[in-house]
């Protein structure tokens, strides 16, 4: 249990995606302007990361290892996750209208987000079992939803600030982001 | 519908073709690749025991070395080869362990120790890091590895306001996790060299 | 210069559409990697050789492959080059297999491959494909080593190894740390604004700088309106 708690915090927080990693950039820089848009985003990446991870750790385990072409996991992991996003996109559609409503502009974006695949390879890198990388996955996502959701907040604050001309746009928010990485370096004493 | 199924099938013929393609490159690539796992080790075995003419693996002891760490506490690191350094005359030099720590910050630090048979450790050498660059990455620099040099102790210790006692290293700037990870591997080797010390003896 | 030739390709992949600093793509790679100017060298490599030979496949195939399913049907072929490199990397130059480590597989959710894949390679013929991967790759290998060399001559006083700075000279070991990728970043963007606002007037009056207009919300939008259009497909058939 110790382990699992140990592993969930260094995903979520010391180890955060985004500001250690550089994983899942685009959807941060992109999808963060406004608070409610980067929860929502932060929730279906939350919902598809957990699922992949523990699926894409099945698969491996359970089919990649005893056929014996782990070789191949770059390539079929992308195609479960590509495959999985639809099939999660459909199922919402029809069984949950409310969440898709929600979430689903946010899901087609998710394919190309390399935090899903980068945890999957990640976890098999770790010699994680399934439980391990499901808990991993999982902390991965929350530590995405908290630093885009925090990202969106001071953007929304930045939008009204005189910022020098040529910082507008882009190089302010990549400044804020590495403000964010220091502060998360923080963290880093948790473990 | 028909269209489905024609679309299926030749995504089903792309991927076929792709994964056909990639067994025979993995088939390819085999060798070169566990041709440079072999010259890595190589080169690590010679930096650690420089004046060793040939080294010989010893498979068999490898549970034994484990059940001699875990005696000591080291439960979480591994030796995953044991080989015996040989002069040129015969006569052995020394042990050389290849230990894997999972206490990394970023997960396994592997690294190729030598140990003299009187128990001085001859060197470190790394063989796969992936720490933070410019923190734990220093760890495979000259200023840390040769701490551990021509030193005969029973274990190290890390300490972070200069080192001061023969067994004491100095920690790297920022980086307590690998410095902490690689101290206590090479402790767990030791743990190991002295159950084989033992053996020979 | 003639649209769709060679040269045209490479002047802009390289310099009017430049990955890194002109369309922010590919933004993981070009922060994760760029600690050193010898790993964005690499990592620009790398990604050149999979983002040509991906673009030369899409383009061949690209009246084989049904529209519904053109999205998987480029993953399938992007990461198959990518495993392949990351072979020969493994096999030929394990030092660069290992200091690019995970970030090797990740190259297949670059948004820059499949963005071109899906822009350029999936509607042109194969020569002009080929020289437009050549061309984006440059660009890309380019803006990572630009960013590695600032890294590294602020975080360790060197530039592919060899040292630069004077002794006096104490690295600032955070530009080689997360937050020093994101600070270079703005900084490179911030100054190429600059240089746009002064030369193109009408950019600034609008408040928008140049490179605004494509950032990588675009990127997104785009990968976005890709997908939607295919699942929107998928969906009708259904």
């Amino acid at each position: 249990m110790k382990e699992l708690i140990m592993i969930a915090i260094g995903a979520a927080f010391v180890n955060n995606v985004v500001l250690s990693q550089f994983m899942g950039l685009c959807p941060f820089l992109g999808v963060s302007k406004k608070i409610d848009t980067a929860a929502g985003m932060g929730g279906a990446v939350i919902f598809v990361i957990t699922i992949a991870s523990f699926v894409t750790s099945i698969i491996y385990h359970f089919v990649l290892v005893p056929v014996d072409i782990t070789y191949l996991q770059t390539i079929v992991f992308i195609l479960v996750i590509a495959a999985l996003v639809q099939l999660v996109e459909m199922f919402l559609k029809k069984s949950i209208p409310s969440l898709y409503q929600s979430l689903g502009v946010y899901l087609p974006l998710i394919t190309t987000n390399c935090a899903v695949l980068g945890v999957a390879l990640t976890n098999v890198q770790n010699d994680y079992g399934i439980l391990k990388s499901t808990v991993a996955g999982i902390a991965t996502a929350v530590g995405f939803m908290v630093s885009i959701v925090i990202m969106a907040g001071l953007r929304e604050k930045i939008e009204y600030n005189d910022i020098p001309e040529s910082f507008q746009g882009m190089p302010i928010v990549l400044v804020t982001a590495g403000l964010m990485s220091i502060a998360f370096f923080g963290f880093s004493g948790l473990i | 519908m028909g269209k489905m199924i024609k679309d299926a099938v030749s995504l089903l013929i792309i991927t076929m073709v792709a994964g056909i393609f990639l067994g025979l490159v993995h088939e390819i690539t085999l060798e070169p690749i566990a041709e440079q796992k072999r010259l890595t080790e190589q080169r690590s075995c010679q930096e650690v025991f420089a004046d060793a003419d040939s080294f010989e693996e010893k498979t068999e002891v490898l549970d034994a070395c484990a059940a001699a760490m875990a005696a000591e506490g080291y439960t979480v690191q591994s030796i995953t080869k044991v080989m015996t350094a040989k002069a040129a005359s015969g006569e052995t030099l020394g042990y050389v362990l290849s230990v894997v720590d999972p206490e990394g910050y970023g997960g396994n630090i592997g690294f190729m120790l030598g140990v003299r048979m009187d128990g001085t450790v001859n060197g470190i050498s790394i063989l796969s890091i992936n720490e933070t660059a410019g923190l734990g990455m220093n760890a495979d620099k000259p200023e840390f590895k040769n701490q551990f040099a021509d030193k005969k102790v029973e274990n190290f210790v890390y300490t972070k306001t200069g080192a001061v006692k023969e067994n004491e290293i100095d920690a790297i700037s920022g980086a307590t996790f690998t410095t902490n990870a690689v101290t206590n591997g090479v402790n767990a080797g030791l743990a190991a060299f002295r159950y084989l010390a033992g053996e020979e003896g | 210069m003639k649209e769709n030739s060679a040269v045209e390709r490479l002047f802009n992949g390289i310099v009017k559409e430049n990955p890194t600093f002109v369309l922010l793509l590919g933004m993981c790679p070009t922060l994760a990697v760029t600690t050193s100017a010898i790993n964005g060298l690499g990592m620009g490599l790398t990604t050149m050789v999979i983002l040509t030979m991906s673009n030369m496949m899409i383009s061949l195939l690209r009246k084989l492959i049904p529209d519904s399913v053109r999205m998987p049907a480029y993953i399938v072929i992007v990461a198959s080059f990518v495993t392949i490199v990351q072979f020969l990397l493994e096999g030929f130059i394990p030092a660069l297999y290992s200091a690019l480590g995970i970030y090797i597989p990740l190259i297949v959710v670059n948004c820059i491959i499949l963005g071109r894949a899906e822009a350029y390679a999936s509607k042109n013929k194969v020569i002009a494909s080929i020289f437009d991967g050549i061309g984006m790759g440059l660009g890309f290998t380019v803006g990572l080593t630009a960013i590695g060399i600032v890294r590294e001559i602020l975080g360790a006083g060197t530039i592919f190894g060899f040292t630069v700075m004077p002794a006096i000279y104490t690295p600032i070991t955070i530009f080689i740390l997360a937050p020093g990728a994101f600070f270079v970043l703005a900084f490179l963007i911030a100054f190429q604004n600059k240089f746009k606002i002064g030369s193109a007037k009408p950019d600034a009056v609008t408040g928008e700088p140049a490179c605004s207009r494509t950032t990588c919300i675009n990127c997104g939008n785009a990968m976005c309106a890709g997908h939607k259009a295919a699942a929107a497909e998928n969906g009708k058939e259904n």
